[in-house]
């Protein structure tokens, strides 16, 4: 019988000479073990890496993508919106009954009844605001709306109307005619007879320039919406317009003409017949 | 400290990043494993290809290396593998077709070594070296793993891949071989 293990036969094995892998061998083998031992320490981490990489690359460009073209757009609606801040000067006033601005001008006009001027407003604490504003001493309506409510849908519809280019104007420094001058809410309240009923905003203020009573107001209106006409209007047109009066026989609205006029120029040689 | 670590621990520490165990490990079973796979192929050229080829094969398997039984028995088995493949490669089919049954096992005689090679060392060893280089490839693997890497017959079949007695019987008709190629005076 034979034993599975012989160790005499394993003794004469022992003495065989040794076989030995060349150095070349052993240094490719250690040096590719070596190479590769540091790149690969956790197995599972590579793993995941290798499985999540991509697609966590790929989400993290969209995220930014998506960051820089909100922040592009968002700068461009900015720009949008606070360009038209200042527009010319002698844009026509737009009637616009719905506007809530009309409703405070046509508040100021019909004291009897100041509420139901106040139409559905579409923003009426935008409206407040820009009231508040309006109050603040030697700041630019617009400005105060822009930094106040933040509501830029609001701001370009500022300069529509002669109160918006009013704003505008007092925003402005000189040489236009300082907006104190024009007659403010109580002056007008005094010389106007109260309405019988408020009329919607621009519609209201056209049908009390016609009639005579309401000729008062619409000098006074006149004389506001003239501060920024006066601004295009020559010296001598100016008087021309105010011989016109005079000679229609509006004579307080004819001093009160030239009386903006001394102001707006102190130093004009007047002809004779205005001095 | 590093070079009283087992077999396992140093792979799995290489695993980790840790060259320094592959370089232990490495020290510790390349001489076996060069002399197993150079004996199975008798030419030092392939020898050396293999040899390289196995232990990269060991290094490519560093992350997924799972202690489930003695490093040697797996780094064996890796090597049987790689040595499958390379008598496939070179039509050496006659590694699977030289199963012995027990009965021709059973019929061999227990033979003596010769008086004059036991005293002459080295010419036993010329003999010894010879008649394993005749034996059949499964039976001169058996034998091998045995000495080279200290396997026991279940570890043997299990890098086989072949059951336990059918690793015995390997073992025993080789053995029987050898010794017989020692006794008898040529």
């Amino acid at each position: 019988m034979i034993e599975p293990r012989d160790e005499e036969l394993s003794r004469i094995y022992r003495d065989a000479e040794e076989p030995r892998p060349p150095q070349r061998v052993d240094g490719n083998i250690i040096a590719a073990s070596q190479r590769v031992a540091g790149t690969r320490p956790r197995p599972a981490g590579i793993r995941f890496a290798r499985r999540w990489g991509t697609p966590a690359a790929l989400a993290a460009t969209v995220l930014v993508t998506f960051t820089l073209t909100l922040m592009v757009f968002e700068r461009e609606s900015d720009l949008d919106t606070t360009a038209p801040e200042a527009p010319p000067a002698d844009r026509p006033a737009k009637v616009s009954p719905a506007e809530p601005r009309r409703a405070d001008q046509s508040a100021k006009f019909s004291p009897a009844k100041p509420q139901r001027a106040a139409p559905a407003t579409p923003i009426p604490q935008a409206a407040a605001r820009r009231d508040r504003a309006e109050q603040r001493p030697g700041k630019g309506a617009a400005t105060s709306e822009r930094l106040g409510t933040g509501q830029p849908a609001f701001v370009p519809e500022v300069p529509r109307t002669s109160e918006g280019l009013r704003k505008s104007e007092a925003a402005k420094p000189a040489p236009a005619a300082p907006v104190s001058d024009a007659p403010n809410a109580s002056e007008l309240r005094q010389q106007a007879p109260p309405t019988p009923a408020a009329a919607p905003a621009e519609g209201a203020l056209s049908e009390s320039a016609a009639t005579p009573q309401g000729s008062s107001v619409a000098a006074a209106i006149a004389n506001r919406v003239a501060v920024p006409e006066a601004k295009e209007r020559t010296p001598e047109k100016w008087l021309e317009d105010i011989r016109k009066l005079r000679t229609e026989g509006k004579a307080t609205e004819a001093e009160r003409e030239l009386a903006e006029f001394k102001k707006r120029y102190p130093d004009y040689r007047f002809p004779e017949d205005m001095r | 400290m590093g070079s009283e670590a087992s077999d396992e621990e140093l792979m799995l520490r290489y695993g980790k990043g840790d060259a320094r165990a592959f370089e232990l490990l490495y020290r510790r079973h390349r001489l076996p494993l060069y002399r197993f796979l150079l004996r199975q192929v008798g030419n030092r050229d392939t020898a050396e290809e293999l040899f390289q080829d196995l232990w990269m094969r060991v290094v490519n398997y560093r992350g997924r290396y799972e202690v489930e039984g003695k490093f040697t028995s797996w780094v064996y088995a890796v090597a049987h593998n790689r040595l499958m493949d390379f008598y496939r490669a070179n039509g050496r089919a006659s590694f699977l077709s030289h199963e012995e049954s027990e009965s021709v096992l059973e019929d061999l005689p227990a033979g003596e070594i010769a008086a004059d090679l036991r005293l002459d060392r080295k010419r036993a060893v010329e003999r010894l070296l010879a008649a394993l280089a005749e034996l059949p490839d499964a039976q001169r693997e058996a034998f091998l793993l045995q000495q080279e890497g200290d396997l026991s017959i279940e570890e043997i079949a299990a890098a086989t891949g072949v059951s336990r007695e059918t690793a015995k019987s390997r073992l025993r008709y080789a053995v029987a071989k050898l010794r017989a190629s020692l006794g008898k005076e040529s």
